[in-house]
């Protein structure tokens, strides 16, 4: 078996049309679920029982059930209910869902870590319980949470490529849109292969970036 | 809800495969993960080096397309391979992936003056490791074992997007069939939660046993 | 609960009655004692005594199911009712009372993220309500008492344990407190950084800071404290003048918790 590199080649365009839709749904999903993240910790951490409890039921849930069933849930699930949602649509918030839970459980590590020490010496000052935690925890947590962050997000980027299962024009399904009429498999998903590398490597650097330019002087 | 009784023998079909895959890739990760840790942390540089970039490309790339890449390359194969099989050889590669990082870093955390106390006293590496090392870094690596070993679970939903007849493939041939998505796609759901919740469960009793203090 | 002493000047901080329950271990019992205005008070014992957490109670850093304290002449944390019952205060009180009680920490607990100079001026700005460049004016003049004048915009991750110990004192000074407490401030410091802390606390002891210190230096007990008070399983076995406490201990168990002491090392 050859590699036809040159086929390889013409296949990148027709594979970069999906491009545009994976990031359409990767960054969106990326920023929404490190935002739901927030209210989920929250709940997680609350004094209140009931609240806790909710929260955690969810995240059990969302954590041990795969992101595809997930997905078919609510794609084939909003059809039935009579307001069919875009595969897209329904992709994006099951990317939502799933990862506001890990992102909320990452949160909750990021906090706990921050020495509840530090904690206390800013309630000793005098400041009140949320100014200590605004002003002291939360600072040092940020630092903290954006290498777990960072990864989470990587895994986000490569989920992106289940919605082709539900007919959103993405990398993978313009990939398998290719494969299904040619023989030159290998040529194709190694090019495949190669965007998703591409684009994990990007992300990865940038948060990387981020992450350095937070350091804390030491 | 009666959509679910007359298909519960073949959900209940769905449910062995999925298990079947997911013990079998498991068993092949965890075999992969022993010996890519293994290269990772004692093989000089060029092995190391291939064994890094593999894993590389394995945090990069979607198991979907690995399994598609798969699918579609197995006609070209020279042999015989059921689709079953080719399952468990990418998925098992896949997570083989994940696993080498658990073993190397289980290895890794336990404390250098281990190593140390071994070889003051004459110890040869291999023996330090097989003796002291091993026996605190199979501590360190069983919560994220197990945690790994969830993800296998989950992964082998994405058969069903190559026609392997898991639990998933199964749901979605029903609801075709039903119409009915949240009786069977809950019921589906409700079946990996199962599997999964009571392997966190076993995660987090390992993971307090694993520490010294308690 | 008087307000006078006998010695003149008025009583600082009073602990009554003070007991803690760690599940069904008790961990304070019944405590009293008291703390002058411009007394520095050493707390002495060995570990599990129950100092640490004599101490922290006075700022409610610690819980505790019994007993009341107060602090210039407020109740701090719990009051008791005209019916007798204890409620806990409204943290925004607890909180102010605490602003008017500086503590230094085992660890020192600076704020990594923050310069040294934020460090102490934080308070000031946040909770005093100055504006940033009061808050900062009044940094920098602490940061050349405690010896640090030079190092306002380094960050604690860069300063050795002795330095960083300092502007944590610094930083409780900027709030103006009535009184300090140290938390064995020099237990987590390498011995040739010890004298560049104790230095520190003694001149503030001359300038005449209410202070309760607990602590394991002996010879800057002996030394420099107006009471010492000695603690065992979780009560004041004996306290007073650190003349008498030293040279001629009372308590059988003081005795031996000094000979252990002077004994040490040996050659």
């Amino acid at each position: 078996m050859s590699f036809d590199i040159g086929f390889m080649l013409r296949s990148v365009p027709i594979l970069a049309e999906g491009l545009t839709t994976t990031l359409a749904l990767a960054l969106p999903a990326i920023l929404l679920a490190a935002a739901w993240g927030v209210p989920i910790v929250v709940a997680l951490m609350s004094k209140r029982r009931l609240l806790r409890a909710m929260a955690q039921a969810y995240v059990e849930v969302v954590r041990n059930t795969p992101v595809l069933v997930q997905m078919f849930f609510i794609f084939f699930g909003s059809g039935v209910l009579g307001f069919p949602l875009s595969g897209f649509v329904a992709g994006l918030i099951a990317l939502v869902l799933q990862n506001g839970a890990y992102a909320a459980e990452i949160y909750r590590a990021g906090i706990q870590a921050v020495s509840h020490r530090q904690a206390e010496a800013g309630l000793a000052l005098g400041l009140m319980p949320f100014a200590a935690f605004r002003i002291v925890v939360l600072p040092q947590a940020l630092r903290k949470v954006i290498p777990p962050l960072s990864n989470q997000g990587v895994l986000i980027i490569k989920d992106t490529s289940l919605v082709a299962t539900i007919s959103v024009a993405e990398l993978t399904f313009q990939a398998r849109l290719l494969a299904d009429r040619t023989a030159a498999v290998f040529e194709i998903f190694f090019a495949l292969a190669l965007f998703y590398i591409a684009l994990t490597m990007f992300f990865s650097l940038v948060m990387r970036l981020a992450e350095v330019r937070l350091r804390i002087r030491q | 809800m009666d959509a679910l009784l007359p298909s519960l023998p073949l959900l209940t079909k769905g449910v062995v495969t999925t298990l079947y895959l997911s013990v079998a890739s498991t068993a092949l990760a965890t075999s992969l993960g022993i010996i890519f840790a293994t290269i990772q942390l004692f093989a000089w540089r060029p092995l190391k080096w291939i064994v890094e970039s593999y894993l590389y490309i394995v945090r990069g790339v979607p198991l979907l397309v690995l399994l598609f890449a798969m699918y579609y390359a197995l006609p070209y194969a020279g042999v015989q391979v059921e689709p079953v099989v080719g399952g468990i050889v990418v998925i098992g590669a896949y997570f083989g992936a994940f696993m080498t990082e658990v073993f190397r870093g289980a290895v890794l955390a336990v404390p250098k003056g281990q190593w140390e106390a071994g070889r003051a006293i004459g110890m040869r590496t291999p023996r330090i490791l097989l003796d002291v090392v091993l026996v605190q870094a199979l501590r360190v690596a069983g919560a994220p074992y197990i945690n790994t070993t969830i993800m296998v679970v989950k992964g082998t939903s994405l058969v069903a997007v190559i026609g392997l007849a898991d639990v998933t493939f199964v749901g979605r041939q029903i609801v075709e069939r039903t119409l009915a998505p949240f009786e069977v796609f809950g019921a589906v759901a409700f079946v990996y939660f199962v599997i999964c919740y009571a392997l966190s469960r076993l995660g987090r009793h390992v993971e307090k046993k694993a520490s010294y203090v308690h | 609960m008087s307000t006078e002493g006998l010695t003149g000047s008025p009583v600082e901080i009073e602990v009554c009655g003070l007991s803690k329950w760690f599940g069904s271990h008790q961990v304070l019992k019944k405590v009293s004692t008291d703390v002058r205005h411009g007394e520095a008070v050493v707390v002495i014992g060995p570990s599990g005594s129950g100092k640490t957490t004599l101490l922290r109670c006075i700022n409610l850093l610690e819980e505790y199911q019994e007993g009341l304290i107060s602090i210039g002449g407020q109740p701090m944390g719990y009051v008791v009712g005209a019916d007798g019952k204890r409620t806990r205060r409204p943290e925004r009180d607890i909180a102010a009372m605490r602003a008017q009680v500086g503590m230094v920490f085992q660890s020192f607990n600076l704020f990594p993220h923050m310069s040294v100079l934020r460090n102490v001026a934080l308070g000031p700005a946040r909770i005093r309500g100055m504006r940033r460049d009061e808050a900062e004016v009044i940094g920098r003049r602490l940061l050349d008492r405690v010896g640090l004048g030079s190092k306002v915009d380094a960050y604690p991750g860069q300063l050795s344990g002795g330095q960083q110990q300092r502007v944590a004192i610094a930083r409780a000074l900027a709030m103006e407190p009535k009184a300090m407490l140290f938390d064995e401030v020099t237990s987590a410091l390498d011995p040739e950084l010890v004298g560049e802390v104790l230095d520190v606390m003694r001149q503030l002891m001359q300038d005449g800071m209410t202070m309760v210190i607990v602590t394991h230096e002996m010879a800057f007990a002996r030394a420099f404290a107006g009471k010492v008070v000695f603690m065992a399983d979780g009560e004041i076995v004996e306290s007073g003048s650190p003349e008498v406490m030293f040279e001629n201990p009372q308590s059988p168990r003081l005795q031996s918790f000094l000979k252990r002491f002077r004994q040490g090392y040996r050659i």
